[in-house]
């Protein structure tokens, strides 16, 4: 299973390369390092992810001795891996341009959120075309855009108040719960997509 | 005689397609040709045998063993080849093959290298840029390198120019020299098969027809032709299919000595060829259709 | 050891081993105790399926031609000429008797029938 874990890195290596300096690009010009780190890391996730998307890769990788289970798994925890590896660029990042580390805080919201969009993100595919999810994604951008401009013209401040109140959260037992409760439901989407993958046809 | 491949009773329905109580064995150390028309079933009976799909019912086993309980060490043993491109089309051959060897634990580069040169394939060139033909031996060279046992290929001759089906079928008679290895392979050109194939298994719509040694089918299967005059409802019960044109007629017979001492001297009995017990079995199954509905 | 296939012949092709294999074994050109190429070898020169020369070889065999070693290969037998002779020349008589039959049966004369097999005889060389 590491062999395919390592595969998904090596296929990755281009995308990568490209990527990391539009990473520090990034962090110069000043954007919130959250807000950079969650779309990089769902980016790559995904494109990872978009690359063993057809048929015939499913063939490929089913037919050599590999698992579903360990196809799936491989996901999932290379899903960690990358985040890990963004996380940690955009901490050598942020020190070499701003001389400064990033809050212990930040981590643990980008890690959240890219864990609580790979965990609704990773079943869907199994079962829909990546295409779908984009799709999806720009309806609901649509809908925010226009609840934004018609309902409720505060909701970007609403949210960049809550993120500021997650990442300000002194208590250490509320972090817990969000880091618990996102590892739980990586975990169940994990056992979900196992499910689902073992009754694909491809 | 040990059996590599064995399917028992194995069914499995799609929307529109069902593959019915499919039993059949692959011998060990020999070449089986598979065969049957388009829709046949010939591609899902192979997913089936790769565990790329799971039958609603019935077993198959690989080896003597299940894939419930030995899919990795089944898998380990197969080398298999696509009709169609499996790779990454952005990945050379070189980065192909390194994602592939770490699967297997008997993959040898020595062996890959010879077959890269044999078949005088570019390492570095991107897969998008591989004719159809070149797609094919790629394909072949990373199934033959790991020492499988078995191999396995859907259609691996179509699209290919005949001088290397040629030397594909040279390279399958290198390949059973040591009477360990087994080679099952669909096709739909037949007479890639004659020179080759030890067995043939024939399923239609679905359904197993045969699985017979080739030369079983010369002795049993004959063309039948005649004039009209012979037919009548018990000779034409002899047939499994039969032509009728206004200047006689044209059958299939699958008890060619029977036959032949039935019509003795009045009609012509030749050598069939696959196609033709392919084409009259078509009609057979049609008249029945037909018949029934 | 000469063997030519035909693929546009009525014979099968293991018929077609058979008979050249036992032709050069009986005229001697092949002698005994030599051994024949494996039949996985012999499919390949010959470019045929491995099952036709195992056919070839298991008639071979069945007939006392040849004779086969485990994990050796397969061996010219000892040919006792003498009786492979007497053999043939009992099916001869055989044959011939019920020649005989079936022309006494629609009235052939035996000189007629003494022309008739002449004329064959010569007909085949």
């Amino acid at each position: 299973m590491w062999n395919l874990i390592l595969k998904d890195i090596r296929l990755q290596k281009n995308a990568l390369f490209t990527l990391l300096p539009a990473l520090f690009i990034y962090l110069f010009s000043g954007l919130s390092v959250t807000w950079v780190g969650i779309v990089f890391c769902i980016v790559i996730i995904m494109d990872v992810f978009s690359k063993d998307e057809k048929s015939s890769s499913n063939i490929l990788w089913n037919a050599l001795p590999y698992t579903r289970k360990e196809i799936v798994s491989s996901k999932y925890i290379g899903a960690l891996i990358f985040t890990t590896l963004i996380l940690l660029t955009i901490l050598a990042g942020n020190w070499i341009i701003h001389q400064e580390f990033i809050q212990w805080e930040q981590i643990i919201l980008v890690t959240s959120v890219v864990i609580f969009f790979t965990s609704f993100a990773f079943p869907f595919a199994y079962v829909f075309k990546i295409q779908y999810i984009v799709n999806a994604s720009l309806v609901l951008l649509v809908l925010y855009l226009f609840t934004v401009s018609t309902f409720i013209p505060d909701l970007n401040d609403r949210i960049r108040g809550f993120v500021q109140t997650i990442i300000g959260l002194d208590d250490i037992f509320l972090q817990l719960i969000v880091i618990l409760s996102a590892a739980v439901l990586y975990f169940l989407s994990w056992l979900l997509s196992i499910w689902l993958y073992n009754r694909k046809v491809f | 005689m040990e059996n590599v491949i064995e399917l028992n009773k194995v069914t499995k329905a799609f929307e529109g397609f069902k593959l019915e109580n499919l039993s059949m064995t692959v011998k060990k150390g020999f070449i089986t040709g598979f065969i049957g028309g388009n829709g046949a079933g010939k591609s899902t009976t192979i997913k089936l045998i790769m565990n790329l799909l799971q039958p609603d019912r019935g077993d198959i086993s690989l080896f003597g063993l299940d894939y419930k309980n030995h899919e990795k060490e089944i898998k380990q043993r197969i080398g298999f080849v696509f009709d169609n491109n499996i790779f990454y089309e952005n990945s050379t051959l070189l980065e192909m093959k390194n994602m592939i060897k770490r699967a297997y634990v008997n993959w040898d580069d020595k062996v890959f290298n010879q077959y890269i040169e044999k078949f005088a394939l570019p390492l570095k060139k991107k897969i998008k840029t591989f004719s159809k033909g070149m797609m094919m031996k790629a394909s072949l060279a990373i199934a033959l390198s790991h020492h499988a046992e078995l191999i396995i290929m859907d259609e691996p001759t179509s699209g290919l120019d005949p001088t290397f089906r040629r030397e594909l079928l040279d390279i399958l008679h290198d390949l059973i020299q040591d009477g360990e290895r087994t080679i099952f392979f669909s096709t739909h050109i037949t007479t890639d098969l004659d020179r080759i194939a030890d067995y043939i298994t024939f399923i239609h719509q679905g359904q197993h027809i045969f699985s017979k040694e080739y030369y079983k089918i010369e002795e049993e299967y004959a063309i039948v032709k005649g004039e009209l005059e012979l037919l009548d409802r018990d000779t034409e019960r002899e047939f499994i299919g039969i032509r009728k044109s206004d200047y006689g007629f044209e059958a299939l017979t699958a008890n060619k000595e029977h036959t032949a001492e039935l019509f003795g001297d009045t009609a012509i009995l030749e050598k069939p060829t696959l196609e033709d017990i392919m084409l009259y079995t078509k009609k057979e199954r049609e008249a029945y259709v037909e018949s029934y509905s | 050891m000469r063997i030519i296939i035909s693929n546009h012949s009525k014979e099968p092709i293991y018929g077609q081993i058979y008979t050249q294999i036992k032709k050069q074994i009986l005229t001697g050109e092949l002698q005994a105790g030599q051994p024949l190429p494996s039949m996985r070898k012999l499919a390949r020169e010959l470019d045929v399926s491995v099952i036709t020369t195992k056919r070839a070889y298991e008639e071979l065999e069945k007939n006392g031609f040849i004779y086969s070693v485990v994990g050796k290969g397969s061996f010219i037998s000892e040919q006792n000429n003498e009786m492979i002779l007497e053999r043939k020349r009992k099916v001869i008589e055989e044959q011939l008797s019920a020649a005989v039959q079936n022309s006494k049966e629609i009235g052939i004369e035996l000189a007629e029938l003494n022309e008739l097999l002449s004329l064959l005889y010569k007909e085949d060389t």
